[in-house]
């Protein structure tokens, strides 16, 4: 009888001291990636963007580590304008995700704190990380954010479309065009055989038609712009239009899909050849295998080389602290801590199609098995971020728009290029 | 009772007039104490942003770096409006927008012509005419010579997709509301229910609205397409053609605001005797002739009161914009309120932002003079 | 006679098309919230161009009110609308009685000087508003999402005019009886003036529950979302698609106070729409 009350006295102050224990902190964080419909799921069965970084940010939300996380999901649509908004009214989130291309503008402003000094501290080890990605998160030489993927452009593909055109070679590989000449000529032999549209992408809406000629600019060797020079109204630029609006004007694709009816139209069959980013490739995988979907076999490409150098766009997710943040020290190291798990799960969240930026990661065997990543191995190398612009969000809406007027209004390229030009040039100024 | 009760007011007048001149201090406080609450409010979220408005509107001003240096705005005049209205190289011509100015000239000679006829007076011809001339005349005749732009290229195209969606939305509000409101003013139940139904949608909020309509408008999973495909039609994208996408916009507006002018215009109806239409009956003239006749020159104040209150509404359009088309495809849907909220919130131009926020509340100040006198002309 | 008989039910027969038509966008969201996602993501014509929903299910409807932040969203738009609905109210008919029937001087100067504001909209004073918050550390708090709203005038012109509408002689009895002004105000004037309050009551709530743009900018926080501008987060993230049924579940139920409100309070709503505009 005597133990087990000692055991209950003991076990009482236990439960006495634990909120001295307990004494956590709150962190909030701010993202976008969209709410995830099954919440509770663990990190190995999380699929899709949502639910990983959901997954991921709950498992140390759970952890007896004194840190609790309380995530703010904010929408796609309206991310950074409630983000400035949140910076503005003095609430900015402990952390929050961004894009590589946001850095300058942040950066510049000292909105964000820099990690420099405290990321070896916290345990993350910069020398891991990737050149590219290494450079994504610095700006004037110092290091603003902890990347956790490259996504780029890729083509993803209908293999069963591909195949009654012939365009599919012994290893099962897509054949993809090496020229514009040899796309327009892949588009047809597509039509001929299924009567499929080649090649399907968010034209009208999200800017991936913007990357999509920047892409092919970069594979002739030109920048569309860079170092405060707008040069969107080049040779090249002019050529990488005339390529994409070929297909428009042969019949093989159609410049008014959206984003999710881009998508649908290559879900549902109707399209041999959608371009989208990295980040759809698991949800795509997991779409083929349903037998209610027309998709059956998928295949995720690099993107094909049209010109002369291989390039594809692609850009960073990175976490990043605001400055604000700093002002707690308590904050600032749970938000640290947090940074280096994340930095920590990159394989869990290459799973849904991203690039790792670790190179431990990326020499691991547990990365090249992921489904489809060997059929994309390629993009890696030849993925490209657009050049550090103050201002990108605004320009990148200026190409969007005068692109949208030549597919979609008939404008002439040469004057929509001009057009985009002066106004690429005013915002570069 | 009648009496009584006169008297009962005369003396209390008197009396209180009495009160009132030996302590007008009282009627002073209590006045103030009642005005003070609301006068506190207005004085510092209405006339305060205001004149703190126009102030930002001065100065370039980054939503961002004055959020984490105060001293980092700058102040630069007029600089915003001049880049706003204005551009580098900006000539006037003669035969710039020859064709739509010659219907400048149209325009004059009808105000001319019904001024002569009496249909409308003096001071609204000269008005009418002065505006048609410095519009048409003076403003359209500019644009960029050879070398020369304007300051920001989209303002006036985004002026003028603001007027093309009120242009489109108020005159189907107008018509169809009124057309719905002769057919329901009755006091039979069907009719009750009818109403109901056309008035439902005008509770929804707009992000509702939106959401019905954005998926209503898909081509794939909407149920426009689904009909056109029944019909063995191929669908339309609606919201990414430059052609559908305003059109798109603007019937779920007339779709969301019906209801609205239907109860305005039914109200009206109600007040029309039941005399006129006794009169019209016993005369002989028939549905059409009574509708001509009695009630539409009866409405004729609801009906200019309709139309300046859809063009004070329709005029901020933002959300139908910002959550259905996004304002595209190529800027055919951006608004000019949807244009503040970005250049303010997503490019952080605060000082912009503020400066065309001004330039709307001008236009809006236009319309309410519209208001005014339409309401004072006829009432 | 008979023609004309016949003429009114083509008539009637044409606007219950019309109506029909007009209702099914509502009808086509209302079936959506109650088919399953795993359908909707494949198709939403299952039946009758999906305006039947089959098969049934309620599991969208449970999933929104049971998890998310919907109910939070819900909450924070009742407070708000209720907040801002009372607060109007004192506002309005305190300003208004005075405006109508105290002879303070300055009145006729003040009067004039406050319905001016009425040509100010909402659009063209979100962004300075937006900073004075910001520096007072307002925004993510209610009372940013309520105050903007209390500086409107139209509450305090409706009031004056209705107030003005009372005989002079109702008032003045209960003066003579030594009734204070306060008293006068708070059991013979509000008392009388039920009509016009719960007029304006109705707008207000349902300016309230509408609001977008304010919220969108003042609000940056989603545990501070109205209901409103959660549905609008929901519907950006479209491309992610995270469920038609889910999303169209938290339309309807964003809806239904609304609907009900006006489908109980259907007279002062329409009444309140012709006052409101002056009629």
């Amino acid at each position: 009888m005597r133990r087990p009350h000692v055991l209950s006295i003991l076990l009482a102050l236990l439960l006495a001291a634990a909120p001295a224990f307990a004494q956590e902190t709150t962190i909030t964080l701010g993202r976008f990636f969209g709410a995830c419909d099954t919440p509770g799921v663990s990190i190995a069965d999380a699929v899709g963007e949502p639910c990983i970084i959901q997954a991921i940010v709950d498992a140390f939300d759970a952890a007896d580590n004194g840190v609790r996380v309380e995530t703010l999901p904010t929408d796609w649509g309206n991310y950074y304008d409630q983000i400035k908004a949140s910076y503005a009214a003095g609430n900015a989130p402990s952390v929050h995700v961004m894009h590589s291309s946001a850095i300058p503008e942040f950066a510049s402003l000292g909105a964000l704190a820099d990690l420099s000094e405290h990321l070896a501290a916290a345990g993350i080890d910069t020398s891991d990380w990737e050149a590219t990605a290494r450079d994504a998160v610095t700006y004037d030489g110092r290091v603003y954010g902890v990347p956790m993927d490259a996504h780029a452009n890729l083509w993803h593909v209908n293999l069963e479309l591909m195949a009654a055109a012939g365009l599919v070679d012994d290893d099962g590989a897509p054949i993809l065009p090496s020229s514009p000449e040899e796309m327009l000529e892949h588009a047809a032999m597509v039509r001929d055989a299924t009567g499929a549209s080649y090649l399907a992408a968010d034209f009208a809406e999200f800017p991936i038609g913007v990357r999509l000629v920047m892409a092919l600019a970069w594979q002739q060797g030109a920048e569309l712009f860079g170092d405060g020079v707008s040069n969107v109204n080049s040779p090249e630029a002019v050529r990488a239009v005339e390529t994409i609006v070929a297909l428009f004007d042969g019949g093989f694709a159609d410049p008014r899909l959206n984003y999710a009816d881009s998508q649908q139209a290559f879900l549902d069959g109707e399209s041999a050849i959608l371009v989208n980013g990295t980040w759809v490739v698991d949800f795509y995988g997991a779409q083929a295998a349903n037998t209610n979907v027309a998709l059956t076999d998928y295949y995720a490409a690099d993107f094909p080389t049209l010109f002369d150098t291989p390039a594809t766009w692609a850009s960073n997710h990175l976490w990043a602290i605001p400055v604000t943040t700093q002002r707690d020290p308590e904050k600032f190291d749970a938000a640290l801590e947090l940074l280096a798990w994340i930095n920590d799960q990159n394989l869990a969240w290459s799973r849904t199609g991203h690039l790792s930026v670790r190179t431990s990661v990326l020499e691991s065997d547990a990365y090249a098995a992921l489904p489809h990543r060997d059929e994309y191995a390629g993009t890696i190398e030849i993925a490209r971020d657009v050049q550090p612009v103050v201002r990108y969000d605004a320009v990148q809406d200026v190409l969007n728009r005068e692109l949208q007027a030549i597919w979609l209004t008939g404008k002439p390229i040469a004057q929509a290029l001009a057009d985009a030009d002066a106004q690429v040039q005013d915002l570069l100024d | 009772m009648a009496t009584k009760g006169r008297v009962l007011t005369e003396t209390a007048a008197a009396t209180s007039r009495v009160a009132r001149r030996r302590f007008p201090w009282r009627d002073a406080a209590a006045g103030y104490l009642f005005v003070g609450p609301f006068l506190l409010a207005y004085v510092a979220f209405l006339v305060t942003p205001f004149v703190r408005g126009i102030w930002i509107s001065l100065h370039d001003w980054n939503l961002l770096a004055v959020s984490i240096n105060p001293d980092a705005k700058r102040f630069v005049g007029l600089d915003n409006y001049t880049r706003m209205l204005w551009g580098d190289g900006i000539v006037w011509s003669l035969d710039h927008q020859l064709v739509p100015r010659l219907a400048g000239v149209v325009i004059v000679a009808l105000l001319a012509w019904w001024w002569r006829s009496g249909a409308i007076n003096r001071s609204t011809a000269l008005a009418g005419i002065g505006a048609t001339l410095l519009l048409f005349g003076l403003l359209l005749g500019l644009h960029p010579g050879e070398e020369g732009r304007w300051g920001d290229r989209r303002f006036w195209p985004i002026v003028g997709n603001t007027l093309t969606f009120v242009a489109l939305t108020v005159p189907s509000v107008t018509l169809l509301g009124l057309a719905l409101a002769l057919g329901l003013n009755r006091d039979d139940r069907a009719s009750a229910a009818l109403r109901t139904a056309f008035f439902l949608s005008q509770v929804l909020s707009v992000t509702v609205v939106t959401l019905i309509w954005q998926l209503t408008f898909s081509p794939r999973q909407g149920l426009i397409g689904h009909a056109f495909r029944t019909l063995g039609l191929e669908p339309v994208s609606w919201v990414t053609s430059i052609d559908l996408a305003m059109p798109a916009i603007v019937i779920a507006t007339v779709w969301w605001s019906l209801g609205f002018a239907m109860i305005l215009f039914l109200a009206g109806l109600q007040e029309i005797p039941a005399e006129l239409y006794e009169a019209a009956r016993l005369d002989g003239a028939g549905a059409w002739a009574t509708i001509r006749s009695i009630t539409l020159p009866a409405l004729s104040r609801t009906m200019s009161l309709v139309i300046v209150l859809q063009l004070i509404l329709h005029f901020q359009v933002f959300g139908q914009s910002h959550l259905i088309t996004r304002g595209g495809p190529n800027d055919a849907t951006q608004v000019l309120v949807r244009y503040i909220y970005q250049t303010g919130f997503r490019n952080s131009e605060l000082g912009y932002a503020s400066a065309l926020a001004i330039v709307l509340f001008v236009f809006m100040l236009v319309f309410a003079m519209l208001q005014i006198r339409a309401s004072r002309e006829e009432g | 006679m008979v023609g004309n008989r016949a003429a009114r039910r083509i008539v009637v027969i044409v606007l219950m098309l019309a109506a029909a038509l007009w209702v099914v966008p509502i009808v086509w969201m209302v079936s959506m919230a109650l088919q399953p996602n795993d359908l909707l993501a494949r198709t939403t014509s299952n039946v009758a161009w999906g305006l039947i929903p089959w098969p049934f299910t309620l599991d969208n409807l449970g999933f929104v009110l049971s998890s998310g932040l919907t109910p939070r969203w819900f909450l924070n738009s009742a407070i708000v609308a209720l907040g801002m609905t009372s607060l109007v109210l004192v506002l309005s008919s305190m300003a208004g009685y005075a405006f109508a029937r105290i002879p303070f001087p300055g009145r006729r100067l003040l009067y004039p000087l406050v319905l001016a504001g009425l040509v100010i909209p909402e659009q063209a004073i979100f962004i300075p508003l937006y900073t004075m918050f910001a520096e007072w550390g307002w925004h993510n708090g209610y009372f940013a999402l309520i105050a903007p709203r209390l500086a409107v005038p139209i509450g305090v012109f409706l009031m004056t005019q209705f107030f003005r509408g009372i005989p002079d002689y109702i008032e003045e009895a209960a003066t003579l009886d030594g009734a204070g002004r306060w008293t006068v105000f708070t059991r013979i004037m509000l008392p009388l003036s039920i009509p016009a309050l719960s007029t304006l009551a109705i707008l207000t709530f349902l300016y309230a529950w509408n609001d977008y743009l304010w919220p969108l900018v003042s609000a940056s926080r989603p545990e501070m979302f109205t209901i409103t501008l959660g549905l609008a987060s929901l519907q950006t993230n479209f491309a992610q698609s995270e469920g038609l049924g889910r999303v169209m579940a938290s339309g309807v139920l964003a809806s239904l106070p609304v609907v009900l409100l006006f489908l109980l309070f259907q007279r002062q709503v329409v009444r309140g729409i012709a006052m409101g505009s002056g009629k």
